[in-house]
């Protein structure tokens, strides 16, 4: 059952088109990855779907409320955005508060909340501190925590990661995995493929405005991630084998020349990322 | 969907009321501001009135007599004595650094000084800044009342008489260039005079012309201050307000830039609050702090200083006026720039330009007429004069009326254009 269904939309900054007839819908209770290199109108696309931005063309609906451009359904969308948008002289608690807060929230309401909102990420123990001493990963838990203290059914994170070391990345995964199993609809964006790989139900890749493919993640390297590769180090030296079938090629490398080493590269997120958007640097 | 507006507002004078440059430059700068040049104006600490002229004197003979005279001009009233040695005084007054002028009593100041009929010529040397003509005037008149005292005094008293006439006898006698018929009569007058001075009662001296020339009594007249301030500091506040006011206006609308460049602003228009709440959650921040510098200002010019207010009604209007003024204009201003450097530059240039031709640096009343002219365009000069109006210039809710006006005026248009910049920048 759809949540999100953005049909048709094209948006354009003077002569640069940014989002070109883009189209697809996004599930109640998936996370979805949106994939793009830089440039290619992820940031557009998610502003036009949390009603910062208005299409010049086509339509975003949050079914069954309609348009984000609308504050009632605006207030049904939680938003963590890449650039950390936290009052840095304000604690961690009065951000979340502040924040809930715009969202319509009050009195007993409100402060459970915050309490949960910051329990669940973490931080309650450093709740009373100014965000301005937190470390990046905190900064970003806080960030998600601003995102879901209104218990919003749809999330959308912007590069959630970015800069944060390997503890906070993981606690962040395990916040996705726990909202996506209260039943909240997750949109992610983000350069690392790994992360999408782990945690994405599904992943829509776009480039230059348009969608060049949208499936679960297995079904994207089924369609576009190419063969495995097997290298092989045997006593005629080293080699490499493109193969569908992996362990058939190891095995008749065994039986015929002795394996001394193999290795095998099987096709990823990110070599499907590569073989749709190309090598050529993107800045 | 006044509560959103409410709580924007609240997170806003938090966030001043943390950053320690941010509060100072709106409570503690004013303050000073204010209580320092009142005091300045005043005279405070200077024991003396404000219209005092300061001189720069000499003492060269540094006899008793001399000594005496000083100790009589310290004790005027409408003078201020500097102490100090011919070259610092001539080139304090040079520089304009020493007062109005220099007074130096010359060797045998005290001796002449008491030869009051024959070879007596105190010698007083005075120097005038050009610049303070009128002073230097009015300084050769205090000085020449002083000598006229000091003899008056000798005249009154018997035995410094005799001695002088003694005094005015040897010189007479040592004279070769007087006139021999005036010698004579000189030398026939003063003994009898001695004998006369000895053998009257001193109250019916008193009572001989001459001695007291004329009788001048100062009558007590209690000015009437209508329309005008009972201290400095009555001018000095509202001024020290418009700073408060700038500071106000300077970092809340560095804030909303701020905002944009931490993204806060884009996370706000994320939430069902709309653009216009957001914007006003900002001017209602600035206007809350705004007035409450005004109040806590007025407060302490009224405990520490007595500054009496001739309306608190009006005051309150006006001040409700200066808020509404600045917080659109805060609005504007946050718009012009894209950066907080910019922004804060574009800020402090046009609100600084304003106090200087609106009378926040040098009132108005002491520009010049091009000046004067100049400054109504200046939204400070209006919130000062509204100000007065209601502290000390006893204006009616009629004269107060333009003022008010041009305030509410003057702070729709400036929210108006701000609007349109803003969403035009969105």
């Amino acid at each position: 059952m759809a949540i999100l269904q953005l049909i048709g939309l094209r948006k354009a900054f003077g002569d640069i088109t940014a989002v070109d007839g883009l189209t697809f819908t996004i599930e109640r209770g998936e996370v979805f990855g949106l994939l793009g290199p830089n440039g290619a109108g992820k940031t557009t696309t998610v502003n036009m779907a949390i009603g910062l931005l208005s299409p010049d063309a086509g339509d975003v609906e949050l079914v069954s409320l309609g348009s984000p451009t609308n504050p009632a359904v605006r207030s049904k969308i939680g938003v963590a955005p890449q650039a950390l948008s936290l009052y840095e002289e304000l604690s961690g608690e009065e951000n979340v508060r502040f924040f809930g807060g715009m969202f319509g929230l009050k009195g007993q309401c409100l402060r459970e909340r915050v309490a949960r909102s910051l329990e669940f990420v973490g931080l309650m123990d450093r709740a009373k501190d100014r965000a301005g001493t937190y470390s990046g990963g905190m900064k970003r838990r806080l960030n998600l925590a601003i995102a879901i203290v209104h218990n919003p059914p749809l999330l959308i994170l912007d590069e959630p990661t970015v800069g944060v070391d390997p503890q906070s990345r993981n606690a962040i995964f395990e916040n996705i995995e726990a909202l996506r199993a209260d039943g909240c609809t997750v949109v992610y964006t983000t350069h690392y493929m790994e992360e999408a790989q782990r945690l994405c139900d599904r992943v829509g890749i776009i480039d230059k405005g348009k969608l060049l493919a949208l499936d679960t993640v297995s079904a994207l390297i089924d369609a576009h991630g190419g063969r495995s590769v097997v290298r092989i180090e045997d006593s005629r030296g080293k080699r490499a084998i493109e193969t569908d079938d992996p362990v058939a090629a190891l095995t008749k490398a065994q039986q015929a020349d002795g394996l001394i080493r193999f290795e095998v590269d099987r096709p990823d997120l990110e070599r499907v990322f590569l073989n749709l958007t190309g090598k050529q640097l993107r800045d | 969907m006044m509560h959103s507006v409410f709580i924007l507002a609240g997170k806003d004078i938090r966030l001043l009321l943390r950053d320690k440059a941010g509060f100072f430059f709106t409570f503690f700068f004013p303050l000073i501001y204010a209580s320092f040049f009142g005091m300045i104006f005043s005279g405070i600490g200077s024991g003396k009135a404000l219209s005092a002229i300061e001189v720069a004197v000499v003492d060269e003979d540094n006899s008793e007599g001399s000594r005496a005279f000083i100790a009589k001009l310290e004790a005027s009233e409408e003078l201020k004595v500097n102490l100090m040695n011919r070259a610092k005084a001539e080139d304090a007054v040079r520089r304009g650094k020493g007062g109005a002028a220099y007074v130096i009593l010359g060797e045998n100041f005290g001796v002449e000084a008491d030869c009051v009929f024959f070879g007596g010529k105190p010698s007083i040397e005075v120097g005038i800044d050009p610049a303070r003509g009128a002073e230097g005037a009015m300084l050769e008149g205090l000085l020449a009342r002083h000598l006229y005292a000091n003899a008056q005094e000798s005249l009154l008293d018997k035995n410094k008489m005799s001695g002088m006439i003694d005094d005015s006898l040897d010189n007479l006698a040592e004279s070769e260039d007087v006139n021999p018929l005036t010698k004579a009569t000189m030398q026939a007058f003063l003994p009898a005079l001695r004998a006369f001075i000895e053998t009257t009662p001193t109250e019916d001296l008193n009572k001989i012309g001459g001695a007291t020339p004329a009788s001048i009594e100062r009558a007590e007249i209690k000015r009437d201050r209508t329309g005008q301030p009972n201290s400095s500091f009555e001018i000095t506040f509202p001024q020290g307000i418009a700073w408060g006011v700038l500071g106000c206006t300077a970092a809340f609308g560095l804030s909303l830039v701020i905002e944009r460049t931490n993204g806060t602003l884009v996370r706000l228009r994320m939430t069902p609050v709309g653009v216009m709440r957001i914007l006003a959650g900002k001017m209602l921040a600035c206007f809350v702090t705004t007035l409450g510098m005004i109040i806590l200002l007025l407060l302490f010019s009224m405990i520490v200083f007595k500054v009496r207010p001739d309306s608190y009604a009006l005051l309150l209007l006006a001040a409700g006026a200066v808020c509404v003024c600045f917080s659109g204009l805060m609005l504007f201003l946050s718009t012009l720039g894209k950066t907080e450097q910019a922004a804060g530059s574009i800020a402090w240039a046009v609100l600084l330009i304003m106090a200087m031709i609106g009378g926040g640096m040098v009132p108005v009343v002491f520009m010049p007429g091009f000046m004067k002219a100049i400054s109504i365009i200046s939204p400070v000069r209006w919130g000062i004069v509204a100000l007065e109006g209601a502290i000390w210039r006893n204006y009616s809710a009629g004269e107060m009326f333009t003022p008010i006006a041009v305030l509410i005026g003057v702070g729709i248009l400036f929210f108006g254009l701000g609007m349109r910049t803003f969403r035009w920048s969105k």
